[in-house]
């Protein structure tokens, strides 16, 4: 990579975060996004949008979803017989 | 899981036993999975075909457990059936989005920079500040149905599962890399959405 611009940094910012690129192309992406205040702002929301849609998609299991669990169960195989 | 007065036993314990015909053990394994995988389905699919998804998973895990030969993780495996069990429901009830989602990946100009400001570029990472709760989820619920399958299963897994990329490359019979690719575009994706939602453009 000769010049780091915004768009690889884009493309390459999974890959960067699994820890899966090559030394010198981190470093050279580390370089840009120090020096980028876009890149800064980018990579903010890029982590949050995981984070904020897991607590936005949270659901608990309700009792009644429990129970014909268990009926359903029960029904087809031999667990649940003594509940 | 060590240090308790009464250990609960690993999973491997609890599916040899299964697997052997023992009932209470596969009980045991459905409540201590259930609400997780419940979770799951509602994010594969909807609030409304989850409990559908949840029962289909557990008895496909009856069925199953007993040629489960233990080359993956229990969970990555059960993920795996729950994974395609939510697809057959998706398959049934198919909703597609008129526009496409590439309007919500980033911009950039001739020369590869960022179009869109420092702050805006910003500002969907305060979208559950700057929205109602309600709404919040009712909209993720709705855009992350709206991603193409694959798209979906990697993101749900990897970002909202928090699986490993190795584990969700397992379950979904995929390599790493694919969970990689698929994952960000879908975190791109979405980025831009939550963007969109709050006013800006991505």
């Amino acid at each position: 990579m000769n010049e780091t611009v915004c768009i690889s940094g884009v493309e390459l910012l999974m890959d960067y975060l699994d820890g899966v690129l090559s030394a010198d192309v981190k470093a050279a992406l580390d370089a840009h996004v120090a020096g980028c205040q876009r890149c800064t702002a980018f990579v903010a929301s890029y982590l949050a949008t995981a984070r904020i849609l897991r607590d936005a998609t949270d659901a608990s299991l309700p009792a009644a979803v429990e129970e014909s669990l268990a009926a359903f169960l029960r029904a087809r195989t031999n667990a649940f017989r003594s509940r | 899981m060590n240090g308790g007065p009464a250990q609960e036993p690993s999973d491997e314990t609890l599916v040899a036993r299964a697997a052997a015909g023992d009932d209470s053990a596969f009980e045991t394994i459905v409540t201590r999975y259930q609400a997780r995988v419940f979770r799951l389905a509602c994010r594969l699919t909807s609030e409304t075909d989850a409990p559908d998804v949840l029962q289909e998973t557990f008895l496909q895990v009856y069925r199953h457990l007993p040629s489960f030969r233990g080359e993956s993780q229990f969970r990555t495996w059960l993920y795996r059936i729950a994974s395609n069990a939510a697809l057959m429901h998706r398959r049934a009830a198919t909703r597609r989005r008129s526009e496409p989602l590439d309007e919500f990946l980033p911009k950039f100009d001739a020369h590869g920079q960022h179009v869109a400001t420092p702050a805006e570029l910003q500002v969907a990472s305060r979208a559950d500040e700057l929205l109602d709760r309600q709404f919040l989820a009712g909209k993720a619920r709705e855009i992350i149905a709206e991603l193409p399958d694959v798209y979906r299963d990697a993101f749900v897994l990897r970002d909202l599962e928090e699986m490993s990329t190795e584990e969700v490359a397992s379950a979904l019979g995929v390599t790493p890399a694919t969970v990689r690719q698929r994952a960000h575009r879908a975190r791109l994706i979405l980025r831009g959405y939550l963007s969109e939602l709050v006013g800006v453009k991505p």
